[in-house]
């Protein structure tokens, strides 16, 4: 009786059947099977080749060493610091480009009543449909008539212009539930469409631009096609993707390079995202249900 | 509450000057014309050029080269061919191949992220501290790039792997993940499922928010047992979510590439090639880019008529739920 009392008020779901030993120990089991390739990775970045053949699954703090984590740290092929960079730098210069662009387009088609800013907005959401990296091929003599084949702000204008389709997609969807009263008192005020948008509008956008941040982050962060093809070896610049590519992908059966070289590569990552991971599953959740 | 600021600043002025705002309620700025044409212009179009010149323009490149033979050096001019390079992509067995493989991986990959998703999400749907670790360690892999995930489970699957050692050590023969067709085809999908299903799962988690928590009460109390609340209730409530779990899915499956190249490498004997693969790493390393492009502007097509035809099958299931 007293259960009764409780549930509305603790405003839980029904079914306690959820919470029985065997929820649990199947939640943990299927927990740990997530992180058997992790702790792979993890063991065997510090042993031979020999140990890592014959005792993979071992931990054996005696028997183990640095020597082949200090290696891939140094590796002339793959610096990863600068690949991190790279990387960092190529992410936060598609959001500026990507979000600095479609926050004016999205504004301008979300209130506008001409019909032509419809059909735009029909006309950026065709580009979602269109798999980027199959296009990547005629990208290329885009890029070289432009001049911007194999540099760094093509590889960046290439990744944006991937981003936009979503991105104003969900920024008009977004803006169009903001009340239009808003932009109305502002003109009365005397501010013009960019001055709307800068002191009234995007104030209230934060929350949806931080979504859009963290999917478009995602998905430059991941990408391998549009670096290894655009950038290319002869730019000297590489990103992690493609540095882990550069590293591993001929020795993928030396042991003793691949797991100390995708330890490096994955774990800084891997901070960032236990450390923000309820920010980015919540926005990948926001972001995930208006697309 | 902002609306009675709103009010309260608009009220004087209309007093005062009511012209400036007369007859435009829904667009105050319409009256200064030119103006206000060019500024609106001078909003879309950065947005348009940089979508247009480097997504839309390629598209159209893309179907341009299909239709003619051109191997990419700048000082060649294309030579138009017609339809020769459908033809050639429809007869090679090499490429329909692909397309073979292509579609195994969109369709089999998603039903199986959707399925661990689903079934996932039913697992972790109630919000408590252990539910939110668990989905953190369901989710990670999609932090890591493709490329890593590929490099690793290929150390751990091959022939001298640690699953392989594990088996060897309990005495059974060492399976063949990576190094036979139909092993090689079933363990890239399952490493994809394994590596992408997180989305989905926060897909249908945010979907499991929504279904009614009364109806379930209710079913519970007419002593519904637990598949007939789901078939019942949960799913029905779901089928938005299915909607976009699936779209998004198919749509990122059908581009699979970073973890052919290091995973499997296409093979063995291109078992696991999918299209993608056959255009990045195939023929436009071979300088055949009317054949490339030819296949990028089907794979255009399926990824189109796919979605849409997912899109148009769920609207009609979602209104009939309804």
């Amino acid at each position: 009786m007293s259960t009764d009392v409780q549930g509305p008020s603790r405003r839980r779901r029904p079914s306690g059947e959820q919470r029985s030993p065997g929820w649990y120990v199947s939640v943990v089991a299927i927990c740990a099977l997530m992180l058997v390739p992790m702790y792979l990775l993890v063991v065997n970045a510090f042993k031979d080749q020999q140990d890592i053949v014959s005792r993979p699954f071992a931990l054996d703090p005696g028997s183990m060493t640095l020597e082949h984590l200090a290696a891939a740290w140094s590796n002339p092929d793959f610096d990863i610091a600068f690949g991190y960079a790279v990387t960092t730098a190529l992410v936060l210069c598609v959001n500026i480009v990507s979000i600095g662009v479609c926050l004016p387009a999205a504004y301008v088609i979300a209130r506008s009543s001409r019909r032509i800013f419809r059909v735009a907005l029909l006309f950026f959401i065709a580009g979602m449909f269109v798999p980027t990296q199959v296009v990547l091929v005629p990208v290329i003599f885009v890029l070289r008539a432009l001049g911007l084949m194999a540099t760094f702000p093509g590889l960046v204008l290439f990744m944006a212009s991937t981003t936009i389709p979503f991105t104003v997609f969900v920024f008009t969807g977004f803006i169009r539930m903001l009340p239009p009263t808003l932009d109305e008192a502002a003109a009365i005020d005397g501010a013009g469409r960019y001055g709307t948008l800068g002191r009234v509008i995007m104030p209230l956008m934060a929350p949806i631009i931080a979504t859009v941040f963290i999917l478009n982050s995602l998905s430059v962060w991941n990408d391998f096609a549009s670096p290894q093809l655009i950038l290319g070896p002869g730019s000297g610049l590489y990103t992690v993707t493609t540095g882990i590519y550069a590293s591993v992908g001929e020795y993928s059966a030396n042991y003793t390079r691949v797991f100390p070289t995708l330890l490096l590569a994955v774990l800084p990552i891997l901070v960032v995202f236990v450390l923000t991971q309820r920010w980015v599953m919540s926005g990948l959740t926001a972001g995930s249900i208006k697309g | 509450m902002s609306s009675t600021v709103v009010d309260r600043t608009r009220a004087p002025r209309r007093a005062v000057g009511g012209d400036t705002v007369v007859g435009a309620p829904q667009g105050p700025r319409r009256r200064r014309g030119i103006g206000a044409v060019l500024v609106e212009a001078s909003m879309v179009v950065p947005a348009l050029v940089v979508f247009v010149a480097l997504l839309v323009v390629p598209v159209g490149y893309a179907v341009y080269y299909s239709f003619t033979d051109y191997n990419g050096f700048p000082n060649r001019t294309p030579e138009v061919v017609g339809l020769d390079n459908y033809v050639r992509l429809f007869q090679s067995t090499d490429v329909t191949g692909a397309l073979v493989v292509t579609g195994a991986v969109a369709v089999a990959g998603s039903l199986l992220v959707n399925a661990l998703a689903l079934g996932l999400a039913l697992l972790l749907w109630r919000t408590t501290r252990f539910t939110a670790i668990a989905r953190v360690v369901m989710f990670y892999p999609h932090v890591l790039s493709l490329v890593a995930v590929g490099f690793l489970w290929s150390a751990i699957l091959g022939p001298q792997g640690a699953v392989n050692s594990l088996l060897g050590s309990l005495g059974a023969s060492p399976l063949p993940f990576l190094s036979d067709e139909t092993w090689a085809l079933a363990t890239l999908i399952g490493v994809i499922a394994w590596a992408q299903f997180g989305v989905q799962l926060l897909i249908y988690l945010a979907g499991l928010q929504a279904v009614p928590a009364e109806l379930l009460e209710a079913a519970r109390v007419d002593g519904a047992g637990r598949w007939h609340t789901f078939r019942h209730v949960t799913w029905p409530g779901l089928a938005p979510s299915v909607t976009v779990a699936l779209v998004t899915s198919m749509i990122s499956l059908l581009k699979t590439y970073d973890v052919v190249v290091s995973l499997t490498g296409g093979g063995p004997a291109g078992s696991t090639k999918t299209f993608a693969y056959q255009i990045l790493a195939v023929d436009f390393p071979k300088r055949q880019v009317g054949l490339a492009s030819a296949e990028a502007v089907v794979l255009i097509i399926i990824a189109a008529v796919l979605s849409f035809a997912v899109l148009a099958l769920r609207r009609r299931h979602d209104e009939a739920a309804a």
